[in-house]
C-alpha cells in the first residue's frame, strides 16, 4: 500500500430533485489499494462513482487524481485520466465478439494501413498520408493486434475467455470479465467495480479476487462497490461505509468485524441467520423426470434431471454459474423447450405446454435476468405489477381492462412490499427503480398470486442487505402457505438457510443431494466444481479447472451419482 | 478545435415529448422557406396560401378531409404494429389489395347499396389483412424481418394491380388501364360537408384503435410485447397472437383506405391510382405514435400539406415537388429529433487537440 492518497474526492455534494444523494462525502484511495465502498441500495455509492466516472457533475466538491485536479464532464474525460469502470449492468454489444467489444471506441485501423506494419502491401508513404490515415482510422478495423493483446491480458489475469467468441454466447461471469478487460485494455490506473460479484459464483468470485489482488500488486488502485460484507473483509484493504448519502466512516478492514460493518451500513443490528419453522410437506407440486434441454447455442445443458418438489418444501439448487441453472429455471417456468423428459405440475402433465399454461397452473417465476424476463423497463410500475394479473376477472370491466383497479393493485403491492421510489405507479417506469426495489416488485407480483410452485433463480443477486432479508423472509412465508419452492442460488448461505433439501447441479446433472443439517460446505464446494470426494479414485484433485467443460470420463462418473440422487429423490 | 460530446439522457423530459412534433414541423417549414426564397416567392405568402387559404375555404376544408381518409386509415395500419414493436412498411400494398378486392366486388356483385357497400368494405379489409398477415406470420413463426417482407409484398400488390387493370379487370369499353366505372350502388355516399362516408369509417377506426390499445387486455398485451417480448412471453402472453393481430388489423385498415379512396372518390380502379398513401403513412404513424388520436391529427396535417401544397404550386407556379420536399424534411427532422431526445449534446469550442479524439469515441 502506498502511503499517500492517489485519488481524493473532497466534499462531494450532489442533489437530485428532492433527494441529497451525496452529502459532502470525502473519499481517498491510495495507490495500489483495494478500497471497499459499502452501503445499502440508495446510500449514494453509485452516484458517487458516477461522479467519479464523469456521468454526473457534482454540485460542489473537488476530485484529485495524483497531483492533478480533474474536471470530469464525460466518461471520456475519466477514461483519459485513467479511470475505468465496470458497471453492474454490462455495456456490451451481444452480437459482436469479445475483441470487438473491447476495442469499441479505441479501434485500430486494419493491418494493411497500420504505420508500423512492415508486411503491408501498401507503400509506407501512402500509409502515412494524413487523408489515408484518417480514412483508414474511420472506416477500417484491424483486430489481429488487439486480439492478441487482449488474449494476453486475459491469460495474464487468469480470465478463461476466447476473444473471438460472440459476447451473446458467453455466460454472465464471462461477460463481466470482458468488461474488466475493456478497462484493462485502456491502461487505467484506477478501476471502479460496481458490485462485481453480484453475478459470480463463489469460485468465480475467488478467481476475481485473485485477479484483483494481482492487479493491485502491480499498482492499480481499485474501488470495489458492494453490499456484501464477506467480500469487503476478504479482499479490501480499507472500507468506506455510506449511509443515506453520508460517509459514516472509513476503516482499515483489519481493524473491524463484519457485525460492526453491518451496523455502520444499516444503522441497526442485522440478523444474519433466518429462523425457519418446520413446515409439513404435502403432495408433490412438481414432478419432473428425465428433463433434457439445450441452451441458446443448441448445446445440451440439462442432461436428464429428476426433480420432485412438495407443497411447503424449499429445494435449494446449488451450483456454479453456467451448469444448467438458467435452463432448468426456464424449463420449469415453461419458457424453455424440453428436448426430452416429463414435467407435471400438481399432477397435470405440462410437458411441452405453453408458458401461459404454466402461469395458469400456478407457477410463479423470479428470473435471474430481471431486465430481460422480469419486467419491461420502459413501461410503468402499473404495467409491470399487472404483467400476469391483468387477465384476472377482478380487473375486467366488461370487455375492457380496468386500469384504475390495476393501479390500486399496483399501489397495494408497492405498499405491502415496501418498494421505494414509486411516487406514482403510472408515472414511474420499472427501469427507474433500483435493483433491489425492482426485485421486490417482481417478487411481489409473483408471490401475490399465491402460487403452487415458485421458481426463484438468484432472487437476491445484486440486492442490498435490507432487501435480502426481506426477500428471504417473503420466500419462507410463502413456503408456510404451502407453496413449493425451487431456489437456485450461487450463494451457499442462502441455500443452506432457506432450503429443506439441497441438490448440487453440475454440467446439467444433479450430482449430490443433502439436507442443510448435514451440509458440509467443503463437500458442497467440491461437488459444485465437479471434483470428487476422497473415497473416489486418483485424479480427484482437479479443482478450478474442472469448471471448464470436462472430459467424457468425468461425465460417465457423474451419471452414476445422478442415479443415486434420483433414487434418493424417489424414496423421499 | 471543436469537440462534440454526446451523453445519453437519463430521462426524457416530459415537455420534450410534446414539443418534438411541433418543433419538427416548424423546422421543416423553415427549411422549405429557403427553397421558396430561392424560387423568388415570399415564404410567408406561400405558407399562408398553403395553410390559411386552404383552411378558410370550404373547398379547401373538404378536400383536406377527403385526403385525410386514406392517410388516417393507412397511418393506423402502421401505428398498430408499431405499438407491438413491429414496422409495417407495406401499408401501400395492403391498401392496393383492398382496393382491388373491393372494386371487384363492386363491379361483379349485384346488391342494393346498403348491402353492397359493407360487403365491399369487408372484402377490402380481408384482402388487406391477408396481405399483412403474411409478413406477420413469417415474423412470428420464423423471425423473418417484417420490414423487408412487408415492403417487398407491396411490389407484388402493385404489379398485380397493374396486370389486373390491363387484363381481367380492364374496362371492356375502352383501352385504358383502368376498370369500368363503379355503379351508383357501389359508390360511397356523401356523409357531411361534401365528404364521403369513408370519413366516418376512418374516425370509427381511430376510436376502435384507441380503445383497443389503451383500454383492453389485448392492448395491454400489445404494449407489453412491444416493450419486452421476452418478459411478455414469460407472463404467458402469446407473441404469435399479438404479432398476427396487430398486422392483420392494421392491414385491414389499409384495405379500407384503398376501397374508400376508389368507391368514395375516384369511381374506378386505375393503375397508379394513389400517390403513395401507404408510404406517407409511415411518417404519420411516427409523428402520432403516442396514441391513435395523434395519428388522426398527423393524418389531417399531412392531408393539409397535400391539398395546400397543390394550391400553393398553382398560385405561385412553384413545382409541386416542393410539397414532397417538405414532407421529406419533416421525416428527416423527426428522426433527428428522436436523436436529440435521447442524447444530450454538448458542443465545445477552443479545447486542446485531445477534445477532438474525445468526440470521436
Amino acid at each position: 500500500m502506498a502511503d499517500h492518497a492517489f485519488l481524493r474526492m473532497e466534499d462531494i455534494y450532489k442533489e437530485f430533485p428532492g433527494v441529497v444523494a451525496n452529502d459532502h462525502i470525502d473519499l481517498s484511495v491510495n495507490g495500489g489499494e483495494i478500497h471497499g465502498l459499502l452501503g445499502e441500495n440508495g446510500a449514494g455509492k453509485s452516484t458517487l462513482m458516477k461522479i467519479l466516472y464523469g456521468l454526473y457533475t457534482p454540485d460542489s466538491g473537488e476530485i484529485y487524481l495524483g497531483d492533478d485536479r480533474l474536471e470530469l464532464d464525460t466518461p471520456q474525460d475519466a477514461i483519459d485520466a485513467g479511470i475505468g469502470m465496470v458497471h453492474q449492468h454490462f455495456k456490451l454489444i451481444p452480437r459482436l465478439t469479445v475483441a470487438e467489444n473491447v476495442v469499441l471506441g479505441q479501434r485500430e485501423p486494419a493491418a494493411t494501413f497500420r504505420a508500423d506494419n512492415d508486411d503491408s502491401r501498401l507503400p509506407e508513404s501512402i500509409r502515412n498520408n494524413r487523408v489515408v490515415k484518417s480514412l483508414a482510422e474511420t472506416f477500417s478495423l484491424g483486430l489481429d493486434a488487439p486480439e492478441q493483446r487482449i488474449q494476453e491480458l486475459a491469460d495474464q489475469y487468469g480470465f478463461d475467455i476466447d476473444v473471438s467468441a460472440n459476447v451473446a454466447d458467453l455466460d454472465v461471469g464471462q461477460q463481466q470479465r470482458v468488461e474488466i478487460l475493456k478497462a484493462l485494455y485502456r491502461d487505467v490506473d484506477l478501476l471502479v467495480l460496481d458490485e462485481p460479484t453480484a453475478v459470480l459464483s463463489p469460485t468465480e468470485a475467488d478467481r476475481l479476487f485473485d485477479s484483483l489482488s494481482r492487479l493491485a500488486d502491480e499498482g492499480l488502485s481499485i474501488i470495489f462497490i458492494t453490499h456484501k460484507l464477506g467480500e469487503v473483509t476478504a479482499i479490501a484493504d480499507r472500507v468506506t461505509v455510506l449511509r443515506e448519502g453520508r460517509r459514516v466512516d472509513t476503516v482499515p478492514v483489519a481493524e473491524t468485524t463484519q457485525a460492526d460493518l453491518a451496523e455502520l451500513m444499516v444503522g441497526r443490528e442485522v440478523l444474519f441467520r433466518i429462523e425457519k419453522d418446520d413446515a409439513a410437506h404435502g403432495d408433490p407440486v412438481l414432478e419432473a423426470s428425465g428433463l433434457r434441454a439445450d441452451d441458446d447455442r443448441g448445446i445440451e445443458s440439462l442432461s436428464g434431471l429428476d426433480l420432485t418438489v412438495r407443497e411447503g418444501e424449499v429445494v435449494g439448487i446449488a451450483g456454479v454459474s453456467g451448469n444448467g441453472q438458467t435452463e432448468l429455471a426456464e424449463a420449469l417456468a415453461g419458457i424453455r423447450e424440453l428436448t426430452d423428459g416429463d414435467l407435471r405440475i400438481d399432477g397435470a402433465d405440462l410437458t411441452g405446454a405453453s408458458p401461459r399454461a404454466f402461469v395458469d397452473a400456478g407457477v410463479s417465476f423470479v428470473p435471474e435476468d430481471r431486465l430481460r424476463y422480469g419486467c419491461a423497463e420502459e413501461l410503468s410500475v402499473l404495467h409491470n405489477a399487472g404483467m400476469k394479473a391483468y387477465r384476472e376477472d377482478r380487473f375486467a370491466d366488461g370487455p375492457l381492462l380496468d386500469y384504475d383497479e390495476l393501479g390500486r393493485y399496483a399501489e397495494s403491492l408497492v405498499e405491502d412490499f415496501d418498494i421505494r421510489g414509486v411516487s406514482d405507479v403510472t408515472d414511474i417506469d420499472a427501469g427507474d427503480l433500483s435493483g433491489g426495489n425492482l426485485q421486490k416488485l417482481i417478487l411481489a407480483r409473483e408471490l401475490d398470486r399465491d402460487p403452487d410452485l415458485l421458481i426463484a433463480n438468484q432472487p437476491t443477486r445484486g440486492v442490498d442487505v435490507g432487501a435480502i432479508e426481506f426477500i428471504r423472509e417473503a420466500i419462507l412465508e410463502q413456503r408456510e402457505q404451502g407453496t413449493g419452492v425451487v431456489l437456485l442460488s450461487e450463494d451457499l448461505d442462502e441455500i443452506t438457510d432457506l432450503s429443506d433439501r439441497i441438490l448440487v447441479i453440475y454440467e446439467g446433472e444433479f450430482v449430490y443431494e443433502t439436507t442443510p443439517e448435514n451440509a458440509d460446505r467443503e463437500r458442497l464446494g467440491i461437488e459444485m466444481t465437479g471434483g470428487r470426494v476422497a473415497d473416489e479414485p486418483a485424479d480427484a484433485v482437479n479443482s478450478p479447472e474442472a469448471v471448464a467443460p470436462t472430459a467424457a470420463t468425468d461425465g460417465a462418473e457423474s451419471t452414476d451419482s445422478t442415479a443415486d440422487v434420483a433414487a434418493a429423490g424417489d424414496g423421499d | 478545435m471543436v469537440g462534440i460530446d454526446l451523453t445519453a439522457r437519463e430521462n426524457v423530459p416530459r415537455w420534450l415529448n410534446y414539443a418534438t412534433p411541433v418543433v419538427t414541423i416548424l423546422l421543416a417549414l423553415a427549411c422549405g422557406a429557403v427553397a421558396l426564397l430561392a424560387l423568388g416567392v415570399s415564404p410567408l405568402a406561400a405558407y399562408w396560401t398553403m395553410f390559411g387559404d386552404t383552411l378558410l375555404s370550404t373547398f379547401g376544408r373538404t378536400q383536406t378531409l377527403i385526403k385525410a381518409v386514406p392517410l388516417i386509415l393507412a397511418g393506423l395500419a402502421v401505428y398498430l404494429p408499431l405499438r407491438a414493436g413491429l414496422f409495417n412498411i407495406g401499408a401501400e400494398g395492403q391498401l392496393v389489395f383492398g382496393a382491388i378486392a373491393g372494386t371487384w366486388i363492386g363491379l361483379n356483385v349485384e346488391l342494393p347499396s346498403v348491402l353492397l357497400l359493407p360487403l365491399m368494405f369487408v372484402a377490402a379489409g380481408t384482402a388487406g389483412a391477408f396481405l399483412a398477415g403474411i409478413p406477420a406470420w413469417l415474423r412470428a413463426k420464423w423471425d423473418v424481418n417484417e420490414i423487408i417482407t412487408s415492403l417487398l409484398l407491396t411490389f407484388v400488390a402493385l404489379q398485380l394491380q397493374s396486370y389486373l387493370v390491363r387484363g381481367p379487370m380492364q374496362d371492356p369499353t375502352g383501352n385504358f388501364p383502368h376498370t369500368a366505372q363503379l355503379s351508383a350502388a357501389a359508390t360511397i355516399p356523401e356523409a357531411l360537408l361534401g365528404v364521403h362516408a369513408g370519413l366516418i369509417v376512418a374516425v370509427v377506426a381511430v376510436a376502435v384503435t384507441y380503445v383497443l390499445v389503451r383500454k383492453t387486455g389485448l392492448g395491454f398485451e400489445i404494449t407489453f410485447v412491444g416493450a419486452n417480448d421476452a418478459a411478455a412471453r414469460q407472463a404467458g402472453m402469446s407473441r404469435f397472437k399479438i404479432y398476427l393481430l396487430v398486422f392483420v388489423i392494421g392491414g385491414a385498415f389499409a384495405g379500407l383506405a384503398g376501397i374508400s379512396e376508389i368507391a368514395g372518390l375516384q369511381g374506378r380502379l386505375r393503375a397508379g391510382f394513389e400517390p403513395g398513401y401507404g408510404f406517407t403513412a409511415i411518417p404519420i404513424a411516427l409523428l402520432g405514435r403516442n396514441s391513435a388520436i395523434n395519428v388522426m391529427l398527423a393524418g389531417l396535417f399531412f392531408a393539409l400539406l397535400f391539398v395546400g401544397g397543390s394550391s400553393m404550386s398553382v398560385a405561385y407556379g412553384v413545382p409541386a415537388a416542393l410539397v414532397e420536399i417538405l414532407q421529406a424534411l419533416i421525416i428527416l427532422f423527426l428522426i433527428t429529433a428522436e436523436f436529440f431526445k435521447r442524447y444530450h449534446v454538448d458542443i465545445e469550442f477552443d479545447r486542446a487537440g485531445d477534445a477532438a479524439t474525445g468526440g470521436e469515441a
